[in-house]
């Protein structure tokens, strides 16, 4: 079991390696595409519903609603429409998820969705809004309020009063010495 | 405001304001000695810190180009900050002193293969009361009658495992936070997410503590925005004036002597690219160690899953530490040892971290369980290498004109195994209470922890600087930031960097004031 998981830990590390650099970098991505207002035919057949369909798989939350899901696609589209190498880079990909079935992708089960999405996960396209849909999703204070991440605190003078050391669960200090 | 002449050739030359060169600075001006300290960053206030990672990231971080070979990811190969302050202004605040057998690394560890391990040529007797006035200066909580900050949710849970696992060494650590109003700045108030600025000015930073005071000696003025190309050399091989970009205009400060203080990166940047007849590799460099043995500290993550809410967000970053695993033990399987900290992750962080582990539930169902997650952060010491450097393109160059420093950096056997040992040691403390799900994550993203590529030691043919961190080579030029590291030890380094430029600062008094430099 032990070795199990050291070889789970290590695959994890390892994929790490591919992708997660990341991490503390939200402001390069943006230093990498600057908003231009540029006129693009940005419109392709189903492409906002089917980038929704598809970020809803790489972040599936109960509690958000397409309509999120939605709207962030629509911001991850615009952004493209000022790089044109990434939004045909972009179109190649969903594509390939559009193509295969009888149905669009965004009106699959997301059963079916999920097997898709697993042979492309490895696309430029793919890797690419993963990352920057991470951004878009995880720094809406929408979604702060359904994980339970309360924001910037310095406004309501930190939790030094609110809970900082709240927690009820453990065992008592008796049992810990 | 004390403004200098640029041809005032009496005037101390400090490059960078944080943690090594804002406290040399206040240091001098202080004993009367008049500095010019060069930023090249801005001087930003306490109201431009704002309670958001993101946001900070853009104001802080030295975003000029940097290459990498090894290990590296390239595209973020090291971490540092252009701004007042420097790195105190992206810091923990977390201040452990050096063990004695870490400065004793040699003796200590005896042969290790591929490094250049050695002993500091400064004894850790020697070192004691000068970590006494960095702790007392910086206001160190756990030392000296400074309160140690109240324990939070995180820590308690990691506290809580670590002794279900045998540890016994543990609390809030010492923290340069203030855990009682102090030295004109509050008490902490826990406002969490305080790595990229402490909002309030409760941790200290040199933005607003050293700077100011050094102004208020009326022997200082600090230019920002100011980024350093030359050191020029004289015909009696004394640096006689620095050269730098403001604004887009080169200017020329003449100078009585000069420190630099740009952790690390800069600092080899600016020895290296200034070449002349008299230093064909650089300044400095007659040993050919300059930007050798570059060091920095693993910093690898476990996350728990635990039984409870946690809200990890809600406290200081660093809120406490188990010391039990930073002894020397060989019988683990290496040498040296690793501190166990607390971590917590806004969700945006926490997402592209895990996104290690695949997308889709995989990600979602921990990020589901946000208010329950207990994390992490494992720091261990890295042996100096020679191999490890940072070195200058051939060709490329960056907006100033200047080449583009290449990071090369692989983990020596002895970090790897050290790892393994601690991502385990981690995986337990976790288990102990009851986890339904634990992440580990690595160390892909580069602590602020740059040492060792200007060494101090008694050789001029084996190290850059004497023990009082001057360069060998040149009398009137030191080093002051964690370049002058032999060894990384294995902690937080800012600590060490005071107590050095402190007494640093004692030893030019002392040489000014005797006619020798």
């Amino acid at each position: 079991m032990a070795g199990a998981d050291t070889q789970a830990g290590l695959a994890r590390r390892q994929v790490l390696g591919r992708i997660a650099l990341g991490a503390v970098l939200p402001a390069l991505g943006g230093l990498a595409t600057p908003l231009q207002a540029a006129e693009l035919d940005t419109e392709g057949p189903g492409e906002r519903e089917t980038s929704a369909a598809l970020l809803r798989q790489m972040f599936p939350h109960g509690a958000l609603t397409p309509a999120f899901y939605d709207e962030m696609a629509g911001r991850y589209l615009e952004e493209l429409a000022a790089r044109p190498d990434a939004l045909a880079e972009h179109r190649r990909g969903l594509a390939l998820l559009d193509a295969s079935y009888i149905a669009p992708f965004a009106q699959l089960p997301a059963v079916i969705q999920r097997a898709l999405v697993a042979r492309v996960d490895q696309e430029p396209f793919f890797t690419a809004y993963l990352m920057r849909g991470a951004e878009l999703v995880y720094r809406d204070a929408r979604v702060w309020d359904e994980l339970g991440y309360e924001g910037s605190s310095v406004e309501y003078g930190g939790y030094l009063d609110r809970g900082f050391d709240d927690i009820d669960w453990l065992p008592g200090a008796g049992e810990m010495q | 405001m004390t403004t200098y002449s640029l041809e005032d050739s009496s005037v101390f030359v400090v490059i960078g304001s944080g943690a090594g060169g804002g406290v040399l600075s206040r240091e001098l001006a202080s004993r009367g000695h008049k500095v010019v300290c060069l930023e090249a960053g801005p001087r930003l206030t306490l109201g431009d810190i704002v309670n958001d990672e993101t946001e900070m990231f853009n104001k802080l971080t030295w975003l000029d180009p940097r290459m990498a070979t090894g290990k590296p990811d390239p595209r973020f190969p090291v971490w540092g900050c252009k701004t007042v302050g420097g790195t105190t202004m992206h810091w923990t605040g977390a201040c452990p002193r050096f063990e004695p057998h870490e400065m004793r690394a040699r003796s200590t560890y005896g042969d290790m293969p591929d490094t250049t391990l050695v002993d500091w040529p400064v004894s850790p007797e020697d070192m004691a009361p000068w970590y006494d006035k960095a702790e007392i200066r910086m206001g160190v909580t756990g030392t000296h009658g400074n309160p140690h900050l109240p324990p939070g949710n995180n820590y308690k849970v990691l506290e809580a495992g670590a002794r279900k696992c045998g540890y016994t060494d543990m609390d809030t650590h010492n923290m340069a936070i203030n855990s009682v109003a102090r030295d004109g700045r509050p008490h902490c108030r826990q406002l969490g997410f305080c790595t990229s600025g402490c909002a309030l000015g409760a941790k200290w930073s040199t933005l607003y503590t050293e700077i100011p005071a050094a102004e208020e000696t009326g022997n200082f003025e600090l230019r920002p925005g100011c980024m350093v190309t030359g050191l020029e050399v004289g015909e009696d091989g004394r640096i006689a004036s620095v050269t730098y970009l403001h604004e887009g205009q080169s200017v020329t400060q003449k100078a009585r002597a000069v420190s630099i203080a740009g952790n690390v990166v800069e600092t080899t940047r600016l020895l290296l690219n200034n070449r002349s007849e008299r230093h064909p590799d650089g300044l400095a460099n007659s040993s050919g160690l300059v930007g050798r043995n570059y060091m920095r500290h693993f910093t690898i993550q476990v996350m728990g899953v635990m039984p409870g809410k946690v809200h990890f967000y809600r406290q200081t970053h660093l809120a406490g530490v188990v010391r039990d695993e930073r002894a020397h033990r060989p019988e683990r399987g290496f040498a040296g040892g690793f501190l166990i900290s607390t971590v917590p992750f806004t969700p945006e962080v926490l997402a592209k971290n895990m996104l290690v582990g695949g997308w889709g539930r995989d990600l979602t169902r921990v990020l589901d369980k946000y208010e329950y997650l207990a994390g992490m952060l494992l720091t261990g010491e890295d042996p100096p290498q020679r191999s490890n450097a940072i070195t200058l393109h051939p060709e490329a160059r960056d907006a100033n004109g200047l080449p583009v420093p290449v990071i090369h950096y692989e983990d020596h056997p002895n970090t790897i195994a050290m790892k393994e040992y601690a991502w385990k040691a981690g995986r337990r403390i976790y288990e102990a209470m009851g986890a339904e799900e634990i992440v580990e994550m690595g160390d892909y993203i580069p602590a602020t922890h740059n040492m060792g590529t200007a060494r101090m030691g008694e050789d001029p043919k084996a190290s850059v600087c004497t023990p009082y961190g001057r360069t060998h080579d040149v009398a009137n030029l030191f080093v002051s930031d964690g370049s002058l590291f032999p060894t990384s030890g294995g902690c937080n380094p800012t600590l060490t960097i005071v107590a050095l430029a402190m007494r640093q600062a004692e030893h030019i008094d002392g040489e000014l004031r005797a006619g020798r430099l």
